[in-house]
């Protein structure tokens, strides 16, 4: 009873949705049966390597093509068959830019402006793009950071609900990086649902509430910063002291060891999950402190690493190879 | 916003870079005007079905010209901005299909009907013919023939990967619609088995709306006699049926091979 109130509560809420979403190119089938959910107000990050199917699954959210089988939903409607009504509701911002190379920075903002009912000005606009001195300068002389930066404001423009950005910040040097970071922190303040692709972890890191890892069409993971981090465990490990034999290493929280050859030299590795994310690397290494204690051994290059996005990352790419 | 206020807007932004393109303003705007420009001033003697030669190439280059803003031009930049996915990015906005693709075959339509000005001036002034019969009439015709090459344009960048490509896939339909056609030289010239095929082809109808609709007279039988203004209408009908019909068979073209993303599948 309580689910069901709850679920129901929640589909009010989801801006851009995906269910069982599959995408075939002849005989390749591109995305492979995927769902997400993004809930109106949050910023939602697609990971994944090149070929993942992130900018495929983006398309179809976008209404570019429609899906193969499945559903998709942006604000309640099918976003191929309802270009029309979603457009003024939606902004797009695609992996490569499309810009008329001739126009001006103003010009391009100026037919964007008029295009829509209620734009920003164009003040406004050229500013947030950081180019209010560049107003006059053919669009072919930006830097590929900046004409990102104007696409990012380009799709902006008429104040949407719902923002997709496929990878904004490829080609930007750090700074500029920062830059447009704060620029879509402001837009997700704003109340814009943004759903955003990209290749550094970090962006997802500093801007998404839930982020979800792509890999060969299907979504391998997916949750929060914390839950991704957490499911995946904190890793202890050190090399397999000589004189103690496999059998003899002990359990911890529940934990067994997984043994690797690391240059010709036994490393054992144990993954603790569960538990209280801050206090559990500790927790775990009490006993097995002790143990070796016991045992009258030294725990050669011993090391702890709390699990971070990139290992992640790393490992949803080789368990799925 | 509605259609036609996006189509007007990006018809403005390509008319803006036809004069910012250098080969755009060569090929669509310029060459077109040095073609006729330089029939005009050869001294032609002698007459082309019971008119002075010249007069009959002139309203004969009036429909002619559509090659180049409407067609070939057109067809590159469809082709072109599909693969610098301009196209695509602006599909992602606001603005309609059939705003995009009819803004910039408004555009070059607007630079197609100023070339027709042009000529129109060349022809009464320099030329001495008068000013045009049935101005109405002349307008159809240059802007159904407007349509229908935009049309095909939209066909031909689809099957086109680049927009250099594409100007050049234009060639061989250029030579198939014009070749045969009354633009220089009229059909009762032409041997019988020719004839009747040519007639139908697309070029024909518009050369002879435009040609009556000019001079007066009537260039859509082969009577050549004058014609008043409900007899120029009643003769151009079958005509104008006959184009209609082609605008929709380049309606369909374009359907069926314009796209709008460089991926292929």
């Amino acid at each position: 009873m309580t689910t069901d109130v709850t679920e129901r509560a929640l589909a009010v809420d989801v801006a851009i949705s995906a269910t069982e979403l599959r995408q075939r190119y002849g005989d390749f089938e591109a995305v492979k049966g995927v769902s997400l959910a993004v809930r109106k107000g949050e910023l939602f990050a697609l990971l994944g390597t090149n070929g993942a199917g992130k900018t495929t699954t983006m398309e179809v959210l976008e209404g570019y093509r429609p899906a193969t089988s499945g559903t998709v939903e942006v604000l309640g409607m099918d976003p191929y068959r309802k270009r029309r009504a979603l457009s003024p509701r939606v902004g797009v911002m695609l992996q490569e830019n499309g810009f008329l190379p001739d126009l001006t920075v103003a010009e391009t903002v100026g037919l964007w402006r008029d295009l829509h009912a209620e734009p920003r000005s164009l003040d406004e606009s050229l500013e947030m793009a950081g180019l209010a001195d560049k107003a006059g300068v053919r669009i072919r002389q930006l830097s590929g950071g900046q004409k990102r930066r104007l696409d990012l404001v380009l799709s902006v423009i008429g104040r949407p609900e719902v923002l997709f950005l496929d990878e904004p910040t490829t080609g930007m040097d750090p700074e500029a990086r920062r830059a447009t970071w704060d620029l879509i922190r402001d837009l997700v303040k704003e109340g814009t649902t943004v759903l955003l692709t990209t290749h550094y972890l970090e962006e997802a890191e500093q801007l998404a509430s839930r982020l979800a890892i792509m890999h060969k069409g299907e979504i391998q993971v997916e949750g929060t910063l914390e839950e991704v981090i957490a499911r995946h465990g904190d890793r202890i490990s050190f090399r397999l002291p000589a004189e103690i034999p496999l059998d003899d290493l002990p359990r911890i929280e529940g934990h067994s060891a997984d043994i690797a050859l690391a240059g010709g030299t036994p490393v054992v590795t144990y993954t603790i999950t569960g538990g209280d994310q801050a206090t559990r690397a500790h927790t775990a290494l009490v006993p097995l402190l002790a143990w070796a204690g016991e045992r009258g051994v030294a725990l050669e290059r011993l090391a702890v690493r709390t699990a971070s996005l990139e290992d992640v990352f790393h490992s949803v790419v080789k368990e799925t190879a | 916003m509605t259609d036609m206020a996006q189509a007007v807007r990006l018809a403005r932004v390509d008319l803006t870079l036809v004069f910012r393109n250098r080969t755009a303003l060569v090929n669509a705007v310029l060459l077109p005007l040095l073609i006729a420009g330089a029939l005009a001033s050869t001294d032609i003697t002698g007459g082309t079905a019971g008119i002075p030669a010249a007069q009959y190439l002139m309203t004969g280059m009036m429909a002619f010209i559509l090659i180049f803003a409407t067609f070939m031009n057109l067809a590159g930049f469809y082709a072109g901005r599909r693969e610098d996915l301009v196209l695509k990015r602006l599909l992602g906005g606001p603005a309609s299909k059939a705003a995009i693709l009819g803004g910039s075959a408004l555009g070059a339509t607007v630079v197609y009907l100023g070339q027709v000005v042009i000529l129109c001036v060349l022809m009464a002034v320099v030329m001495d013919t008068g000013a045009p019969a049935d101005v109405p009439l002349l307008l159809l015709g240059a802007l159904l023939g407007a349509a229908f090459f935009s049309l095909l344009a939209m066909a031909v960048s689809g099957l086109s990967s680049t927009g250099e490509m594409a100007q050049i896939a234009t060639l061989p339909v250029v030579l198939l619609l014009v070749g045969g056609s009354p633009v220089m030289l009229p059909q009762e010239i032409l041997p019988e088995t020719l004839r009747t095929p040519i007639e139908f082809l697309p070029m024909t109808p518009i050369v002879e709306i435009m040609r009556t609709a000019y001079l007066g007279l009537d260039y859509i039988g082969t009577s050549h006699e004058p014609l008043g203004l409900l007899e120029r209408w009643s003769a151009a009908l079958p005509s104008l049926g006959l184009l209609v019909a082609w605008i929709a068979v380049a309606a369909l073209l374009a359907r069926t091979f314009f796209r709008w993303d460089p991926r292929r599948g």
